[in-house]
This record gives C-alpha cells, sequence and structure tokens, in this order.
C-alpha cells in the first residue's frame, strides 16, 4: 500500500464482522461511561451482524431499528483501523428515547420586588424517532489530523444520500464530566438519589435492556437546577474532555447545544435538522474524471454514494463540475473513473507539500 | 393552680388599651392586634386566670371561617410515589411537596399564643386545653357558618440560631428575603397576607423531597420544640396531621372534619 497517494490517506466503510478483533481495541481503550460499543464480544458479534443487515437490507425492509457501524482505515499503514463511529436509525423505535429538555420559568413578584429566573430539567421523550450519531472512537494518535472530521462528517453524507431510512432530525448524545472512579456530579445528585448505585453500577446493572428502563424510575416531575448541589449545577450540559473533539465537529456542522442534556450523565445532547447542517449542504452529485489529486485545494468529503458498498475518502478537489480522482482513490471508492460521486468542501485546504495538514 | 381558676372569652377592646399590658405582652410582634369585625365572622378568644394576679391573660387565638377564599392560602402538600423495578430489586418510596390552596375555604385556628413565663409545663397545658376547648364550643354554636374542615398551622421546626432548616433547603432559592427572622418586617411592609407573595415564587411543580438536604426533609412536618406541647392536645381533641405543611418553616398542618370532632358532637347532643 506504500503507493498510495498520502492525499487521500483514510477511508470510511461499514464495518465486517471480521473488524471483530479491532473494534474490541477501540471499545476496551474507551473510558467508563462513553462507550456505546459492548464490551463483550458476544454483544459486539451481534451488534456487527446487525449492522452488516442493516447496510444490505433492502429500502422495503428497513424498519428503523436499524443501526450502522462505520471503521475508518489508515491506508498508509495498510488499512488498519483506527477509529469507529454508528448511526442509530431511529433510537427508541419501540420505546420511548429520554432526555431533560432545559426550560427556563420566571416567577415575579411586583409586591416583593423578585423576579426569579428558574433553570428546569424537564423529562421529555422529543427526541423519540430522531436518527442518533453514536459511539465515536478514535486511535489517540490520529486525534489532531482529518481523520476525525473523516470518521464524524461522512455519516450525514451516508444519511442524506438514504434519507428515507432516517429522520430529518438528526442528535448525538455526548458524555458528561465524569472521573476514573466512578463519580459522575450529575448523576450522583439525581440519578443516584432513585438508585443507590454510582453510574457505572447502573450502567452495568440495565446493560442488554433499553435505557428507557431507568428513565421510568427518575422522578417525572421536573427539576429544579437550583436545588441541586453545585458540582451538579455546573455539570450540567458540560462535557467529558474525552467528548470534546467529536462535540467540536457537530457544533461546526451546525448542530445545536442547548436545548437538551443526557438524562444520566448530564452532558449536552445535540440536536439539528439534517438539511441545515454544513456537510449536508454543501454536498453535491458530480461526475469524476481522471487526473492527479490537487494538492492546495480544498479538502473534498467524498462518498460512492452507494449503501451496501458505501465508501468515503478525504480528497483534494477545485470545484469545478467534475470531480478529478487518481486511480488509487477511485480504488478506494470502489468506483471506476466517470462514475458519479457526492461531495461537500470542508473549511481547509490541503497543503501544497506531500505531508499532511495537522 | 384549679382549671376552675382558668376563663375563656372573647376579647374585648379593653384587653387593648395601652394600659392593660397583659394581652398586648402575650402578642408577638408579627400578630395582628385589631379587634375582629363584626362582619369578618372571626371569634378572637382569651383563657384568662382568674384569682391572684386579676385575670391575667395566659392564651389566646383567632377562629376564622373561610379561610383562603379573599386573600389566597398556601401550603405544600406532603405526598408519595413508589418507583418499583421487581427485576433490578428496587424499590423507592418519595416523599414529594406539591404547592397548593388544599385548605382553601376551612375553618383556622389561627394566630395561637400564649404565655410560657412562671407558667408550668401542666399550666400551659390546661390554659391551651380551655382554649381550645372554648374555640369548639364557639364553632358548634355557628356552625352553618363553618365548612366541613378545621386546621391549625403549627410552628415548624427551628435550628439553635432561630433557623428553619425547611426554609434554608428548599424556599430560600426562590426568595432571598428574611421570612424566618423579619417577619414583623415583612407585615408592617406588605401586610399579613405577605406569605401568599411568597408563594407566587415558590415552585409550582412537585419536589421530590430527595433533591433537599437532610436537615431540610428532617424538617417537613416537623414541629418546633417550643409548641411540642400542642401535639398531644390537638390530638386528644381529635385533630391530626394531614400530610399538608407550611410553606414557610414546613410546620405541620393539623386538621379534622369538625362533624367528627366529639367536643362538636357533645355540644351538639
Amino acid at each position: 500500500m506504500s503507493d498510495r497517494n498520502p492525499l487521500c490517506r483514510y477511508l470510511l466503510r461499514p464495518a465486517l464482522p471480521a473488524d471483530l478483533a479491532a473494534l474490541e481495541r477501540l471499545a476496551h481503550a474507551s473510558a467508563i461511561g462513553i462507550s456505546s460499543l459492548p464490551s463483550n464480544r458476544a454483544a459486539l458479534q451481534d451488534k456487527l451482524e446487525r449492522s452488516a443487515h442493516a447496510f444490505a437490507s433492502e429500502d422495503d425492509d428497513a424498519t428503523g431499528e436499524e443501526i450502522y457501524l462505520f471503521v475508518l482505515e489508515d491506508l498508509a499503514r495498510g488499512g488498519a483501523i483506527i477509529g469507529t463511529s454508528g448511526i442509530e436509525a431511529s433510537p427508541g423505535f419501540h420505546d420511548r428515547f429520554y432526555s431533560y429538555r432545559n426550560e427556563f420559568i420566571v416567577q415575579v413578584s411586583p409586591e416583593l420586588g423578585t423576579r426569579n429566573r428558574i433553570h428546569t430539567l424537564h423529562l421529555c421523550h422529543d427526541l423519540t424517532g430522531v436518527s442518533l450519531l453514536t459511539g465515536f472512537h478514535i486511535d489517540p494518535a490520529y486525534a489532531k489530523g482529518l481523520a476525525p472530521q473523516l470518521l464524524s462528517r461522512a455519516r450525514l453524507l451516508f444519511i442524506a444520500q438514504c434519507a428515507e431510512r432516517f429522520s430529518d432530525r438528526i442528535a448525538s448524545e455526548n458524555p458528561g464530566p465524569a472521573d476514573d472512579m466512578g463519580g459522575c456530579p450529575f448523576w450522583d445528585a439525581v440519578g443516584r438519589r432513585f438508585f443507590d448505585m454510582d453510574y457505572p453500577s447502573a450502567e452495568a446493572l440495565t446493560s442488554g435492556r433499553n435505557k428507557a428502563y431507568i428513565a421510568e424510575l427518575m422522578p417525572q416531575s421536573p427539576i429544579y437546577v437550583p436545588l441541586l448541589d453545585e458540582p451538579a449545577q455546573w455539570a450540567l450540559g458540560q462535557l467529558h474532555a474525552v467528548g470534546e473533539l467529536p462535540f467540536s465537529i457537530l457544533l461546526d456542522e451546525g448542530f445545536e447545544a442547548d436545548t437538551y442534556i443526557n438524562i444520566y450523565d448530564g452532558g449536552p445532547t445535540v440536536e439539528g435538522r439534517l438539511q441545515t447542517l454544513k456537510s449536508v449542504r454543501r454536498a453535491r452529485r458530480r461526475p469524476s474524471q481522471a487526473g492527479a489529486l490537487q494538492a492546495g485545494a480544498r479538502w473534498q468529503l467524498v462518498s460512492n454514494g452507494r449503501r451496501r458498498d458505501f465508501r468515503a475518502v478525504l480528497l483534494p478537489a477545485d470545484t469545478a463540475a467534475t470531480l478529478t480522482l487518481d486511480e488509487a482513490s477511485a480504488a478506494a471508492l470502489a468506483l471506476r473513473i466517470g462514475e458519479p460521486v457526492l461531495a461537500a468542501a470542508l473549511d481547509w485546504a490541503a497543503p501544497a507539500g506531500d505531508e499532511e495538514a495537522a | 393552680m384549679k382549671p376552675s381558676s382558668l376563663r375563656v372569652r372573647a376579647v374585648s377592646a379593653a384587653d387593648l388599651a395601652p394600659c392593660n399590658g397583659g394581652l398586648r405582652s402575650l402578642l408577638p410582634a408579627d400578630t395582628d392586634a385589631a379587634l375582629p369585625t363584626p362582619e369578618s365572622g372571626e371569634q378572637w378568644l382569651l383563657v384568662e386566670r382568674l384569682g391572684v394576679d386579676g385575670g391575667r391573660p395566659l392564651a389566646c387565638l383567632r377562629l376564622r371561617a373561610g379561610i383562603g377564599l379573599q386573600a389566597p392560602r398556601h401550603w405544600y402538600h406532603v405526598g408519595c410515589v413508589v418507583h418499583a423495578a421487581k427485576p433490578l430489586r428496587l424499590f423507592h418510596r418519595q416523599s414529594t411537596l406539591l404547592l397548593g390552596s388544599d385548605h382553601a375555604g376551612a375553618s383556622e385556628l389561627a394566630d395561637l399564643c400564649w404565655a410560657r413565663a412562671g407558667l408550668s409545663l401542666a399550666e400551659q397545658a390546661a390554659a391551651l386545653h380551655l382554649l381550645l376547648r372554648g374555640a369548639l364550643l364557639q364553632l358548634a354554636e355557628q356552625r352553618a357558618a363553618h365548612g366541613s374542615t378545621l386546621i391549625i398551622e403549627l410552628p415548624g421546626q427551628r435550628d439553635s440560631e432561630g433557623r428553619s432548616p425547611f426554609w434554608q433547603g428548599l424556599g430560600r432559592h426562590f426568595y432571598a428575603g428574611d421570612v424566618v427572622g423579619d417577619t414583623a418586617g415583612l407585615v408592617a411592609r406588605h401586610g399579613r397576607d405577605w406569605r401568599a407573595l411568597v408563594a407566587v415564587l415558590l415552585p409550582r411543580q412537585p419536589v421530590y423531597a430527595s433533591f433537599l438536604p437532610t436537615a431540610t426533609q428532617a424538617a417537613i412536618g416537623q414541629v418546633d420544640a417550643s409548641a411540642e406541647l400542642l401535639l398531644d392536645l390537638l390530638a386528644s381533641e381529635g385533630l391530626a396531621y394531614d400530610h399538608h405543611i407550611g410553606i414557610i418553616d414546613g410546620g405541620p398542618v393539623f386538621s379534622a372534619c369538625i362533624d367528627r370532632l366529639p367536643a362538636i358532637n357533645a355540644a351538639q347532643r
């Protein structure tokens, strides 16, 4: 693979059952409370099979229960798997998907000269049936480069090209503050009062069950935030450090982070309309032509527009009607040159030299 | 002191004359010291000791009908929810507080105060018992003027510095004023119905007690030590805690169905 063009280094594709070992490695490396990858082999295998079935299923058979798992390859390292991400078509499809919605109540007493703006959290099912971006994991060695951009944003191209399988509202949960000892300020102030156990124990207890199971045991009336202890108030809508990278990419896409929070750890759940997201707005269907990749041009998120055999890469290209591919990138996309692609520009240009942008 | 040396009667203008310090010295600064108007239907009763010190007032209270119908009154209802999940072996019973005006229209034994100085607990209890009986007799005589329920709000727990653990953990987050220490100032500025102004600022949705500090939870429905004497007296007359508490200090509300009170039944036979 050493003949690979360094300007087309990363490839996103559907995860396969053969990727089990690589995914296990990524799952074990992830922190408490962050992973949506099951850490036991059988559950992971099951998830891979469900995903393979989802990619292969006919549109008429799609029920909304599908999950789609992707893996990211480093082509410069022989296709080593360096990251994974996923989509759940309609979370809570057969049940409810719980969030807390931020609301503010203003109570006024002219007589007492007092005006209160009280932050409250309302348990809601607003995001039931909304498609969910899930399980973003990347090998830390690649966190600073372009790889995370492809790993996160290409999912939006996939959703846009298979729009009938997804909601037009997209959401993503982001981990709230927690420490390695299982302490989680929001859970400790809220969930723990109803469960007498720390967050990892509650997660383990409900593993394999729908998380809605826990939610049904939580208080159904609004939580008055001023009644929570200070660490919990501070943690509301805050991010765990491991969530900063995927969160920043989603904010750049135009997701909104102020309305919903996760009912367990208080992390922000971002939400947006598919058509308003940056990569979807910019996506254009373009025919391809043969040529050398243009160092110095804008990075383009490029997918082959297929579902079952989905492929997406990043490569530099101008904005001409026809997108120029070299043999290596066409091979990575599993395309014959001349076939159309779906492309969306990123905000950065590829360096004029051979080295990857930092 | 024999009970026969005590007398219950209506408060008169003479009791409030400036030269007559007896009743005024009994009233806390924030308590209404005006005679009820005839049209209010309110009764103001006192118990005095006859004999040695020439009619010293020992206790007084007001009997009011139809409370909360002119100016709103508020209480928290202390409710219970059960969160159960058999497969998880979880069974949680939780208390909730819900702000409301459940006792609007009830009759009330209000502004109860009594002398402690120089009186044994038994003497205080005797005076209070007579006062309570006197009020219930008034109620029986004017039965038609009253609804179905009689309530009394008892003072809630105070800590050693006079603060209310209930207010500290709940109300304080919604109104910054000193509603426990400066009630006289609140009455002076906003009138006797100032609590209704505070209620406007309090949470309208049920509050799970488990979100409150331990001391606040413990103060729910707890009577202050200074008024514990009343618990047995009220119970013996047929009033009981009814899962409502005061919105300021969380003191318990005792109530009864008027027609089931033994004193009312005895008076009506």
